[in-house]
């Protein structure tokens, strides 16, 4: 093979992916970090105060308490996402009537906004008014779904929401990675006469792992990025009982114009992210070279 | 060689010529305003035409750009200015925020117009405060809004047996008490963290008094915030949470304010912009509804405006375009047709008192007493501290903190 | 991303010729046949699970489309899940062309063109930029490619608010702030590592004996990407639309800061109108309001939902 074809187009043609990468997202983190290190308010100012906003951001209750509901809800929301999403995609393989149908309903509210549906939902949750007054009107006295204005259980509440809207692409992944597998697999655990849940659990999940592999990729940055749903359903409320990082970030940005601390609390964010990525992104690295 | 350097300055001089012509040739065009704001529900919209509409009267072109939510209309005139492409002009609160960008040196001033109306005497001292910075002013005021203003709907008082207006504050606690017995919910509020905002206010200026607000926000002195009658105050306020129903989270603040014209509710604590609410459901005051400034005659009036500000630049046009709309928003029929609609009060006295309501004249006349007018906090705080402090009265409203530590979190709070 | 123990059946996945869809038929045929008329319990709790989830995934929607038909009493009356009493088409006339959003009061309509030119290049730009992307990653790793791909990868976890100033900055500096050139590229910065995630993964399923017999017969970078990749890429386009124009369509803060005034998305006009801060809630005129500006997303997937899983099974999801 020639060097010389080598040499030019694909370096030009991943120009692109490079200033992006570069300018875009490189540029950014440092420019982020740089800033986190100065007094910054409305506007970036290079005053250096060295980690004095770092300081202020692990004192502050808000951010602490913000960090706690992500990490509660990106368990919740990813365990419930993967299981059911798996569940949504094992029962329409069953050769159901009505698959296009029934796929169409789980995959719709993926297309649409949470600035749409987010007010719904705050709607539908609302005591009173929302489900458990309709329950109620049926029948149901005492009956009490308050869960939205409660500080204790209102992340639970984000949650719903949520997987309502990811779970279908992440039941459409499921699906096309069950389609994939061989159906002598099947007619092989038939013969041997394995029930079929534990061919599933025992089998196929396994054979699943690269599907499952991207779809966690994919829900880890819809966790780490939770803003709209925050925003639409409770706007962080009651209290602050709903915080998340990005509200926090976006916040000092512009509403409280501290354009430094809010750099901070992105580094932060952010940190446990690349802690995490860089150490698969080594095995990867070595696994291919091998 | 020549030929060519004879034939580029026959261009040029052609180019120079054209430009030259149409220069002498066209006449000023009508002055092009684009203006940022967050007036977009039905009343605020029929307000801003008002000025809209004036300002075309005096020959110029209002382009219209609005945008929900005052964070978001703040944020993306902040992202215009540093990306290259500033409004004419762009609503703003009267608070600190703006004070970031007349440090960068980032504003056009509008000295001559307020030294021809005279606004050193005409506006509140709070609002001087803010808009005038060394010596210029920076901010061309449309409006006077009273943040903590007492609604009362006047069937629920009489249900309650409610005789007068409450005049103290005992008295208002006693009128929540018999609201609740009558069965009605006695205080409307909406569960966001700013309207718990205006409740603290409420009872840090009448109960705290003009010298307790002025030294724990303006000053922020932390002897203060530790004293036992900021204590008293935050107990205050505390109690009452218990007249709040249990729906109240998260609810918007004209949801509230529907339940007092709908006769649910006793009270509400609200800026003047809930009049419209009431106008708009075909309710009178003092007929359908009372408003009360304060709980006693001398209660400090705690004030706040809605300014525009210009972004700098030395464009001739524009600059003429944003002293045309200094003057539209300062004349006193623009003021008058303006605040009429919007419920709040012009900010010149001479204006035709007899066009405003019963509310808005109360507070016309209040404003005239140059004693009485205190800022709201966010005049005194940056936003970061006033966030900061709104998050501990959030915290303090919804969950059981004990009052203690409810003081310590906000001294540290308005340490930073 | 590929495990020791997936290697052989992926392996052996890639000996098979046509794509997935095509062998699926007959086997599930068969199976079907043999199936059909038994209903077991088994059979009724598949059903019954199907449907309760149904119940649970249309339940806003249903919510939206009954409160858009009635009229703001019987809203005020409660009863969030009852049909409407009084049907009225009063309140999507509203919203398409009455309903204020500012000093002009013209409904929504006025954004949907502009989130339609925002939509189209948004869509096609990144698609092919990804697909070159995923196809020089996938069979020709130029140096420093994999590195790149790992920092575009980091960055896919990136919230949009912290890029809002670099990027505006940038774009300030390029003179081209608050234009529809802004927003498209800002829209192909964030959407880059998903793209080439997407095409890197579909190509790296493709049997590199393809990519081999290309190139033995003469063909260069861009001339193998042109006749023999991109035509292969159908079902991956197809996903990688769907996924860019419902983002691009439900964009809303990129655009409110980017598109300039004269761009403004739909999805600014919306929240000028529901989140308006004074006025009573006309919450039918809200609901068909973000009924009208779901449309296009909606309709989409309605129309392209097959091609939308079989997209992805075609190899979206190989390591």
């Amino acid at each position: 093979m020639s060097l010389r074809r080598f040499q030019c187009a694909p370096h030009l043609a991943i120009l692109p992916m490079a200033l992006v990468a570069i300018v875009a997202y490189l540029g950014a983190a440092l420019w982020t970090l740089r800033i986190s290190l100065t007094g910054s308010r409305t506007f970036p100012s290079g005053r250096f105060i060295g980690l004095a906003q770092y300081q202020r951001l692990f004192d502050n209750e808000r951010w602490m308490l913000s960090l706690h509901n992500l990490a509660l809800y990106g368990v919740l929301f990813i365990g419930a996402c993967l299981l059911i999403g798996f569940l949504l995609a094992v029962f329409i393989d069953q050769r159901v009537r009505g698959e296009g149908l029934f796929r169409t309903i789980f995959l719709y509210p993926y297309a649409m906004s949470f600035v749409a549906t987010g007010l719904v939902w705050q709607w539908l949750l609302t005591p009173g008014d929302g489900i458990d007054g309709a329950v109620r009107a049926l029948g149901f006295p005492g009956v009490r779904f308050d869960w939205i204005v409660q500080q204790d259980m209102v992340m639970y509440t984000i949650v719903i929401a949520t997987v309502w809207q990811a779970s279908g692409l992440v039941m459409a992944l499921m699906l096309a990675g069950l389609r994939g597998v061989d159906p002598d697999i099947w007619k092989a655990a038939r013969l041997d006469g394995i029930p079929a849940w534990r061919v599933y659990t025992r089998i196929v999940l396994p054979m699943l792992w690269p599907t499952v592999a991207t779809v966690l990729l994919l829900l880890s940055t819809a966790v780490v990025k939770l803003y709209d749903a925050v925003v639409a359903m409770t706007q962080g409320g009651p209290g602050t009982a709903s915080e998340v990082p990005t509200k926090f970030i976006m916040d000092h940005l512009f509403l409280r114009s501290n354009v430094g601390l809010a750099s901070a609390g992105a580094v932060v964010l952010l940190v446990p992210v690349l802690a995490l990525l860089a150490p698969y992104a080594y095995a990867r690295s070595r696994k291919e070279a091998a | 060689m020549l030929g060519a350097g004879k034939q580029s300055l026959r261009v040029w001089l052609c180019a120079l010529c054209a430009v030259v012509s149409t220069g002498a040739a066209a006449a000023p065009p009508s002055p092009r305003a684009e203006v940022i704001h967050w007036w977009t529900s039905g009343g605020e919209s029929a307000a801003v035409k008002q000025v809209a509409q004036a300002y075309r009267g005096a020959g110029g072109d209002w382009v219209d750009t609005a945008i929900a939510g005052g964070d978001q209309s703040r944020a993306v005139t902040i992202n215009r200015i540093i990306g290259g492409k500033p409004p004419t002009a762009a609503q703003f609160n009267t608070s600190k925020q703006f004070l970031d960008i007349i440090d960068e040196d980032l504003l056009n001033d509008v000295d001559d117009i307020a030294r021809r109306d005279g606004w050193d005497s005409m506006l509140p001292e709070p609002i001087i405060d803010v808009i005038k910075v060394r010596g210029h002013w920076y901010a061309a005021p449309m409006n006077i809004h009273m943040q903590t203003w007492l609604w009362y709907s006047k069937p629920a008082f009489a249900r309650a047996g409610i005789a007068r207006e409450p005049r103290s504050v005992d008295e208002l606690f006693a009128a929540l008490d018999k609201l609740r017995a009558a069965g009605l919910v006695p205080l409307a509020h909406g569960g966001q963290a700013w309207q718990e905002t205006i409740l603290f206010s409420l009872m840090l200026s009448n109960l705290g008094g003009r010298e307790l607000y002025l030294r724990v926000i303006r000053d922020r002195d932390q002897a203060a915030i530790r004293s036992g009658d900021f204590r008293k105050v935050l107990l205050a306020y505390k109690r009452l949470h218990d007249y709040v129903d249990a729906a109240a989270p998260g609810r918007n603040w004209n949801d509230a304010t529907a339940m007092v014209i709908a006769g649910r509710a006793g009270i509400q604590v609200m800026g003047d912009w809930a009049k419209g609410e009431f106008t708009a459901a075909g309710q009178r005051p003092e007929r359908d509804y009372g408003c009360l400034p304060g709980l006693s005659p001398a209660s400090p009036y705690l004030v706040q405006g809605d300014v525009f500000v210009f972004p700098k630049t030395g464009d001739a046009a524009t600059v003429r375009a944003q002293k045309l709309v200094a003057r539209v928003v300062a004349d006193p029929a623009v003021q008058l047709s303006f605040n009429k609609l919007k419920g709040s009060i012009p900010v010149r006295p001479d204006v035709d008192l007899g066009q405003l309501d019963a509310c808005a004249r109360k507070g016309m006349a209040i404003v005239r007493d140059r004693a009485r007018p205190l800022g709201v906090m966010e005049i005194y705080l940056t936003p970061d501290q006033n966030g900061a402090l709104q998050d501990v009265l959030t915290a303090y409203w919804n969950t059981d903190m004990p009052v203690a530590k409810v003081q310590n979190s906000i001294a540290s709070a308005l340490r930073y | 991303m590929t495990p020791p123990i997936a290697q052989p059946v992926i392996e052996s996945m890639m000996e098979q010729p046509p794509p997935l869809p095509l062998r699926l038929p007959p086997p599930a045929r068969a199976r079907q046949r043999s199936r059909r008329r038994r209903l077991t319990p088994a059979r009724i709790g598949i059903y019954a699970f199907l449907l309760m989830a149904a119940a649970f995934f249309l339940l806003p929607l249903y919510v939206m489309i009954v409160t858009s038909f009635k009229p703001m009493d019987e809203i005020r009356q409660g009863g969030i899940l009852a049909l409407p009493h009084a049907f009225t088409l009063a309140p999507w006339r509203q919203a398409w062309s009455g309903v204020c959003t500012g000093a002009a009061c013209e409904g929504i309509r006025g954004g949907f063109w502009n989130s339609v030119w925002i939509t189209l290049p948004s869509t096609i730009l990144p698609i092919l930029i990804g697909a070159v992307n995923g196809y020089a990653l996938s069979f020709w790793r130029p140096r420093g490619a994999r590195l790149l791909f790992g920092i575009l990868l980091a960055g896919a976890f990136v919230p949009v608010q912290v890029m809002i100033y670099p990027l505006v900055r940038v774009m300030a500096l390029a003179g081209i702030f608050g234009s529809l050139p802004a927003i498209v590229l800002v829209h192909l910065v964030f959407a880059m590592p998903v793209m080439t995630l997407l095409f890197r993964n579909y190509y790296a399923g493709l049997p590199d004996e393809l990519f081999q017999a290309a190139r033995i017969d003469g063909g260069g970078f861009w001339r193998i990407f042109l006749q023999v990749m991109l035509p292969m890429s159908l079902p991956i386009i197809v996903v990688a639309a769907i996924m860019q124009v419902t983002g691009v369509w439900n964009d809303y803060i990129l655009g409110l800061v980017f598109a300039g005034r004269d761009n403004l998305p739909m999805t600014v006009e919306l929240n000028n109108v529901i989140n308006t801060t004074t006025g009573t809630r006309q919450y039918n005129v809200n609901m068909a309001a973000t009924i009208l500006t779901a449309l296009l997303p909606l309709a989409l997937y309605f129309l392209s939902g097959r091609w939308f899983v079989r997209g992805i099974a075609a190899g979206a999801v190989k390591g």
